[in-house]
């Protein structure tokens, strides 16, 4: 495929999936969605726009590229902003070309921390102390809790309070002694229900799936902030998940809090050395997740929120319309 | 069916029809953002939508995919090539050329249909004002007329039917050019 061909292909990547994800926040929030699974699967859809939607209409329909569409047919044409130039290129090249810098720098923000050296996982292990077999008794109290089989977990002795979950084949929980020390029993039950939530619902192979995404379409910075809005609703659904078979929203709400405290500050260091830029952003990024942390504990002070009516019909109509709409964005 | 489910159903329409019409509402919005987004362009170089300026006549009949008929006879009072070109492509198609006199100061302009012989008006010619018309000898329908500009200048326009196209020739220089320049527009597709 040619160069030029590819840009066109770029751009209308990035435009859909800006305008489908506009849309689906307006309506989100219209619709008030509020139930965290439903609300992922709207977000869903408009993350399947550049992935699966803008190939089937760039190359399902290539009469779209042709000038013909662009000047009879098409609601918005992009190359119609490229006839206004700026020091010797069109604007819609530099749109493009300012959007390719910020997707790549999302992008790279998110990836760079992942490929420093790891250390080994740690060892499945907790004997021995009262602090592990505190947690172990936790974790098999939310795994029965959730209907599940409690996974490995690692327990850490030393260092600060960490409490998450990783694998994709072999599930693990890893805690902290420091972490367990901060819970009381109701809140550490509740953490381990929401990690053990998260492996029911693979999210770790989803995680590495969306990262994927990422990847594949690294220049387009709508679906690396979609991606991340997804990361927070995959959240939000454990926190919901994780509520239900403890019934102790409030026990979820305080231990997120303590280990949030516990850990404010740490997340800011490592994306403020991956990039030159990131510096600057350190400061929005931990302000932005504080405000995160604090709607979780808000809603978690809240009753469960209602699922709407007609979700999977919404949704249609929408992925209709949407494609629809886009069929004459070019 | 029971009142109660009558009522569920009831509630589940009505719910169904909000969410229906808020949706139109948003895709609305958006598409007319979309619309207006797609005409500001055009708006900030004062061209009205579907009028697209390219750089030369080779590029018109690119756009166009149709040869262009062009006078063989062309006075050396004007300059060649031609100052603007805009294409339309609408309603068949159409293009306009503009072209300036020695002085730089716009002089002649030639405007065809490229499929069919509908109107060629507005936003392809530049609005003016006829103070007289009378038939000319280009064949049947053909008119000549003496127009007003905008700017309040006044130009001659002939408009006549040939080789399956609608053309406008309009000049500022004397009529007898013109309708030499007009002649020399042969049906014979180049």
């Amino acid at each position: 495929m040619a160069t030029a061909r590819w840009i066109d292909f770029a751009g209308q990547s990035v435009f859909h999936t800006l305008v489908a994800a506009l849309v689906v926040e307006a309506l989100v929030r219209l619709w008030r969605v509020r139930q965290p699974e439903q609300r992922t699967g709207f977000r869903l859809l408009a993350l399947a726009w550049p992935l699966l939607a803008v190939p089937i209409l760039f190359f399902g329909f290539p009469e779209r590229q042709g000038e013909a569409f662009e000047e009879l047919h098409a609601l918005f044409a992009a190359r119609r902003w490229d006839e206004i130039t700026f020091l010797g290129a069109g604007l819609s090249g530099w749109w493009l070309g300012g959007m390719v810098v910020l997707g790549l720098a999302l992008f790279l923000m998110d990836l760079l921390p992942l490929l420093r050296p790891r250390r080994p996982a740690p060892p499945a292990t907790s004997a021995g102390t009262p602090e592990g077999a505190r947690a172990e008794k936790a974790l098999s109290e939310a795994a029965s809790a959730l209907a599940m089989e409690a996974p490995a977990m690692a327990f850490l002795p030393e260092g600060p309070p960490v409490f998450y979950c990783t694998g994709t084949r072999r599930p693990t929980v890893v805690v902290s002694r420091a972490a367990v020390d901060l819970l009381d029993d109701a809140e550490l039950r509740s953490a381990f229900a929401h990690e053990l939530s998260h492996l029911e619902r693979r999210d770790p192979v989803l995680g590495w799936a969306l990262m994927g995404a990422r990847g594949l379409l690294w220049f387009n910075p709508a679906l690396q902030v979609l991606v991340r809005a997804l990361a927070r609703d995959a959240e939000r659904v454990a926190d919901e998940r994780a509520a239900a078979a403890t019934r102790d929203r409030l026990a979820l709400a305080s231990g997120l809090l303590k280990l949030y405290r516990a850990s404010e500050g740490r997340y800011a260091t490592p994306a403020g050395r991956s990039l030159p830029l990131s510096a600057a952003l350190a400061e929005p990024i931990a302000r932005a997740r504080a405000h995160d942390i604090g709607l979780r504990c808000r809603a978690l002070l809240e009753p469960p929120p209602a699922r709407v009516g007609l979700a999977s019909l919404r949704l249609a109509v929408l992925a209709a319309g949407l494609f629809f709409l886009l069929f004459f964005v070019v | 069916m029971s009142a109660g489910q009558v009522s569920d159903l009831g509630r589940a329409a009505g719910e169904g029809a909000r969410a229906l019409w808020t949706l139109a509402l948003v895709l609305g919005a958006a598409a007319a953002m979309l619309a207006g987004l797609d005409a500001v362009p055009g708006w900030l170089r004062g061209e009205p939508r579907g009028v697209r300026r390219v750089a030369s006549i080779y590029e018109a009949e690119r756009v166009l995919r149709a040869r262009l008929m062009l006078p063989s006879f062309f006075p050396d009072t004007y300059r060649w090539p031609p100052s603007s070109v805009r294409v339309r492509r609408e309603d068949g198609g159409a293009v306009a050329l503009a072209f300036d006199a020695r002085d730089g100061a716009p002089a002649l302009l030639l405007a065809e249909t490229v499929s069919g012989t509908g109107e060629l008006a507005a936003p392809l010619l530049p609005e003016s004002a006829v103070i007289q018309r009378q038939s000319a000898a280009l064949g049947e329908g053909a008119t000549l007329s003496r127009i007003v500009s905008e700017d309040g200048t006044l130009w001659n326009e002939l408009e006549w039917t040939g080789g399956g196209r609608r053309f406008v020739l309009r000049g500022r220089g004397p009529l007898d050019v013109l309708m030499r320049m007009a002649r020399s527009i042969h049906g014979v597709v180049r």
